[in-house]
C-alpha cells in the first residue's frame, strides 16, 4: 500500500480523535450498570478459585457489586432449581452443570443469551465468542436450539494412575490416547498393582449411589458396539434401551474392579475414594480432568509428579468413550438485573480472563487458552485435551433431556446395590430399565402428541456450529 | 383496671363478643401461618400431581391415588421397616443407658458435677455437626476412629469395620451415634425423675429386708414410670424423625440400607422434585406420628390414674 504523506497524516489524526472516544464508550459501557447488585449461586469447586478470584477487578471497574454464594456440589442442584421455581429472583446468575441443562431450561428458568451477546452495547468488542470451541460453546449452552449457558469450564471424566508404582512394577506406563489403555489393560495393571499385604488396592472408585451418573456412565460408552451408537439410554422411539448386553458387560466389567479395590467402599463417594488414592493406598483412580490440577498435581500432595492421567479405558469393541463435562453460566430468567448480569458473564469468560484463571487452575474452554503456552506449562493434563474436545467429545453422552438428575439417581440406586452384592448385574440393569422408563412416563414422553426432546447425540455436527451463530 | 372495691372491669355488653377474638388474634394468626394454612396446602398439594421442576407438564387433581402409589411402593415398606428398627433400638438402648446413668448418679460420686457436664455435652451439639463430626471420624483410613480401629484390627487379624460402607454396619453405627447424642436426655428426664421420689418407700423397704434388685422393681420402676413415659414419647417421636445425621453420614446409602422414612421424602421432594407426592409422604408420617403419640399419651394418662388410685 502506497501511503502519502497526507494520508499518513489523516490515519494519525483520526485515530488520535476516535481513540480516546472508543475508551470513554467503553468505559460508559462498563459504568451502565453501576450500583447495581448481581447475587451468583456458584459450585463450590476449587478448580474455579482463579475465576472469582477477579471478581473485585469487574466490581471496580463497573461500580456493579457481586455476590457469590457457594454450594457444595451435592447440593446444587436441589437449591438451584428451589430457588428458580420461587421465582423471586434472589439469584441472577447460576452456574450450571451441563448435565441439568436441560432440565432448568425445559422449565423456562434461564434467559436466553443470544441476543446479548449480538448487542454491541452489552457485549465488549473484543469479546470473539467464536474463541470458544464450538462444540463446548454449544454443548454447554443449547437447549432446544437456544443459548442459555456460557461455558467457563469443561473436560472429561477419566483415570488416574500411580505411574511410579507402574514403572516400579515393570509395566510400561500407557500414555492419554494411545490406544493402549483398553478395559484388558486396566484389569492386568490393577491386578500388578493390588497388593492386600500392603493394604494397596489396585483401584479405587466412588460406587456410592449419588456417583454413578459419571463413574459408570463412561464405561457404558466404552463397552457399547459402535454400530449401536446413540441407543446407549433410549433408542429414537425413546423405549430405554439401558438393559442390553453391552450396558451388561459394562456393568460386568465396573464389578469386576471391585476384586481390586478396598473392601469397604461400597458407601464411598468422590471425597472417599480420593482420599485414598492420595493417602498412596491405591494405584489407580477417577477423576475428571478439571480435578487434577487441585487433587492430584496440587502443590502440598506427595503424590504430586507421580501420576499419568489417562482417559476413561477403550472397550472390548475398540469405542473410546466420549464423556464431556462441563459448567457454564446462566441467567435466571427472573433476575431484574439481566442486562448487568450478561455484563459480569460476558466480562469473566473474556479471553484474558479465563486466560489467567486457567493458568490458575480452571479447566480451558477457549481455544485460544488451549494454545496459550503458559497454560499448557500450568495444566498439562488438561492441554492435551484439545483435540478430544475439538472433535470427539459427545455433549450429550448423559442424554441432554429434563428427566437426566432422576436416571442417574435410578443408575447408582441399583448399580450400588449390585456392588454391594444385593442384586447381580442382570437384575440392575432391569430394575434400572422399568424405573426409568417410568420416570420417561412421568415426563410425559409416550402420550400422545409428546414434545419430546430432539436425540441430538445422534448427530454430533449439531453441536460443531459456529458460536455466534446461535440465536 | 380494678375498680374501688376491687371489682375487674366490666367489658361493655356490645364489646364481648369482639374482645376475646382480639386478644386471641394474634396467637391464632401465628398458628394459621405457621400450622393451618402449611397443613392445608399439604393436604392439596397432595391431591394433585405437580412436579416442581416440569411446570411444562398438566396438573389436576388426583385424589387419593398419591397415597395409593406410596402405598403400593415397596421403598415405602422399607423405609418405615428401616425407620422402625431404628427408632426402637436408638430409644431402647438410649433409655437403659440413660437409666443405668441415672441410677449411678443417686450415688455420692466425687466430681458428680463435672461428669455431669461431660455427659450432658452430645446433647447440646446441633445435629448437623453431630453429623459432621462422626463423618470425619469415621472416614475411610485416615478418620479418628477409622484409622485406629483398622490398627487393631490388623493387630488382632481380623477384617477391619466397615462403620458406614455395608448395609448392616451402617445402620448400626447410625443408632449408636444417635444413643451417643441423645443418652444424655433420657439420663436427664430419668435422672430427675427419680429424684422427685420420696425415700419413704426405699426406708421401708430395707427394713423389710428387701434386695437391691427388688427394690428397683417393685419401687423405683413403678414410682419413675411418669418420667419415663415422658422421656420416651419425646424420644420417639424425635428418633422416628431424625434426619440431619443420616443426610450428612449415608444420604440413606449404602443402596438404600439407611434410608428412613424422612430420608425419602427429602429425596421425593428435593431431589426428584416430586412435591405431591413428597406432601403425601409427609402427612402419611404425620399420621404415623399422631397415632403413636396417641397410644403413648393413653399409656401415660392410665398411669396416671393407677398412680391416683
Amino acid at each position: 500500500m502506497n501511503l502519502t504523506r497526507r494520508k499518513m497524516g489523516l490515519l494519525l489524526g483520526s485515530s488520535l480523535l476516535f481513540t480516546p472516544a472508543l475508551v470513554r464508550a467503553e468505559a460508559a459501557r462498563m459504568k451502565a450498570f453501576e450500583g447495581t447488585t448481581l447475587n451468583l449461586l456458584a459450585v463450590q469447586f476449587g478448580s474455579h478459585a482463579a475465576l472469582w478470584s477477579q471478581v473485585p477487578e469487574f466490581e471496580a471497574a463497573t461500580g456493579i457489586k457481586v455476590n457469590i454464594e457457594y454450594a457444595p456440589f451435592e447440593n446444587t442442584r436441589e437449591k438451584t432449581l428451589l430457588d428458580m421455581s420461587s421465582k423471586t429472583g434472589r439469584f441472577d446468575l447460576f452456574t450450571v452443570d451441563i448435565m441439568w441443562l436441560a432440565e432448568y431450561a425445559a422449565a423456562g428458568y434461564l434467559e436466553p443469551v443470544a441476543k446479548f451477546i449480538a448487542d454491541p452495547d452489552l457485549t465488549s468488542e473484543d469479546y470473539d465468542v467464536n474463541d470458544f470451541i464450538p462444540r463446548v460453546f454449544s454443548g454447554t449452552g443449547v437447549y432446544n436450539d437456544t443459548m442459555y449457558n456460557v461455558p467457563f469450564d469443561c473436560g472429561t471424566v477419566g483415570t488416574m494412575f500411580r505411574a511410579d508404582w507402574m514403572a516400579a512394577a515393570g509395566i510400561a506406563v500407557p500414555k492419554r490416547f494411545d490406544g493402549s489403555f483398553t478395559t484388558a489393560r486396566m484389569t492386568e495393571i490393577c491386578a500388578a498393582l493390588t497388593d492386600p499385604a500392603k493394604g494397596q488396592a489396585g483401584y479405587v472408585t466412588g460406587p456410592q449411589r449419588w456417583f454413578w451418573g459419571w463413574m459408570f456412565t463412561p464405561l457404558m460408552y466404552a463397552f457399547q458396539d459402535p454400530a449401536k451408537a446413540g441407543n446407549e439410554f433410549v433408542n429414537e422411539a425413546w423405549e430405554v434401551t439401558i438393559n442390553n448386553e453391552d450396558n451388561l458387560a459394562a456393568l460386568e466389567f465396573y464389578l469386576g474392579l471391585k476384586q481390586f479395590t478396598p473392601k469397604d467402599d461400597l458407601n464411598y463417594g468422590y471425597a472417599e475414594q480420593l482420599a485414598v488414592y492420595q493417602q498412596g493406598k491405591a494405584a489407580g483412580s477417577i477423576t475428571y480432568t478439571g480435578f487434577i490440577g487441585e487433587h492430584y498435581e496440587g502443590a502440598d500432595l506427595p503424590i504430586k509428579g507421580r501420576n499419568v492421567a489417562l482417559h476413561n479405558p477403550i472397550g472390548p469393541k475398540g469405542r473410546t468413550d466420549p464423556f464431556f463435562g462441563a459448567w457454564g453460566l446462566s441467567i435466571s430468567v427472573d433476575s431484574k438485573n439481566k442486562e448487568a448480569a450478561w455484563l459480569f458473564v460476558q466480562w469473566i469468560t473474556h479471553k484474558e480472563r479465563l486466560r489467567k484463571a486457567c493458568i490458575g487452575g480452571n479447566p480451558a474452554v477457549r481455544h485460544s487458552t488451549f494454545q496459550d503456552p503458559e497454560y499448557q506449562a500450568a495444566q498439562p493434563w488438561g492441554a492435551d485435551l484439545y483435540d478430544y474436545m475439538v472433535r470427539t467429545a459427545n455433549p450429550d453422552e448423559r442424554i441432554r433431556v429434563p428427566e437426566w438428575a432422576e436416571i442417574s439417581e435410578i443408575m447408582g440406586l441399583h448399580g450400588n446395590r449390585a456392588w454391594g452384592g444385593e442384586i447381580t448385574a442382570e437384575q440392575a440393569l432391569a430394575a434400572m430399565q422399568s424405573e426409568m422408563t417410568a420416570a420417561f412416563k412421568r415426563g410425559g414422553y409416550y402420550r400422545n402428541g409428546a414434545q419430546n426432546p430432539r436425540q441430538l447425540w445422534r448427530d454430533l455436527a449439531y453441536y460443531d456450529r459456529n458460536p455466534a451463530d446461535w440465536s | 383496671m380494678p375498680d374501688a372495691f376491687g371489682a375487674a372491669p366490666k367489658v361493655a355488653i356490645q364489646n364481648r363478643r369482639w374482645f376475646p377474638w382480639l386478644l386471641m388474634g394474634p396467637t391464632l394468626l401465628i398458628l394459621f401461618v405457621v400450622g393451618i394454612f402449611p397443613f392445608g396446602y399439604s393436604i392439596w398439594l397432595a391431591s394433585t400431581n405437580i412436579i416442581l421442576s416440569k411446570p411444562y407438564l398438566d396438573t389436576w387433581f388426583v385424589g387419593l391415588e398419591q397415597y395409593q402409589s406410596l402405598i403400593q411402593d415397596p421403598d415405602f415398606f422399607n423405609a418405615l421397616r428401616i425407620t422402625l428398627v431404628f427408632t426402637g433400638s436408638a430409644v431402647f438402648l438410649e433409655f437403659w443407658a440413660g437409666l443405668g446413668l441415672a441410677l449411678l448418679f443417686r450415688r455420692q460420686i466425687r466430681g458428680k458435677a463435672l461428669y455431669r457436664l461431660a455427659i450432658l455435652l452430645p446433647m447440646v451439639m446441633p445435629p448437623l455437626v453431630v453429623g459432621l463430626v462422626w463423618k470425619y471420624m469415621l472416614f475411610p483410613n485416615s478418620g479418628l476412629i477409622s484409622y485406629y480401629a483398622n490398627a487393631l484390627a490388623g493387630l488382632i487379624g481380623v477384617a477391619p469395620p466397615t462403620f458406614l460402607n455395608e448395609p448392616g454396619s451402617a445402620l448400626q453405627t447410625l443408632i449408636f451415634i444417635d444413643v451417643w447424642q441423645w443418652t444424655p436426655f433420657m439420663f436427664l428426664i430419668l435422672h430427675a425423675g427419680l429424684a422427685a421420689i420420696p425415700p419413704e418407700p426405699y426406708e421401708a423397704a430395707e427394713i423389710d429386708g428387701a434386695g437391691a434388685w427388688r427394690v428397683f422393681w417393685t419401687i423405683t420402676m413403678p414410682m419413675l414410670k411418669p418420667a419415663i413415659l415422658i422421656a420416651l414419647v419425646i424420644r420417639t417421636m424425635d428418633a422416628f424423625r431424625t434426619y440431619d445425621q443420616i443426610a450428612v453420614l449415608t444420604a440413606g446409602g449404602p443402596g438404600n440400607a439407611t434410608e428412613t422414612l424422612n430420608i425419602w421424602l427429602t429425596n421425593l421432594a428435593f431431589r426428584f422434585f416430586d412435591v405431591s407426592k413428597g406432601a403425601a409422604l409427609s402427612l402419611i408420617i404425620f399420621v404415623l406420628i399422631l397415632i403413636m403419640s396417641t397410644i403413648f399419651i393413653r399409656i401415660l394418662s392410665r398411669s396416671r390414674i393407677d398412680e391416683g388410685k
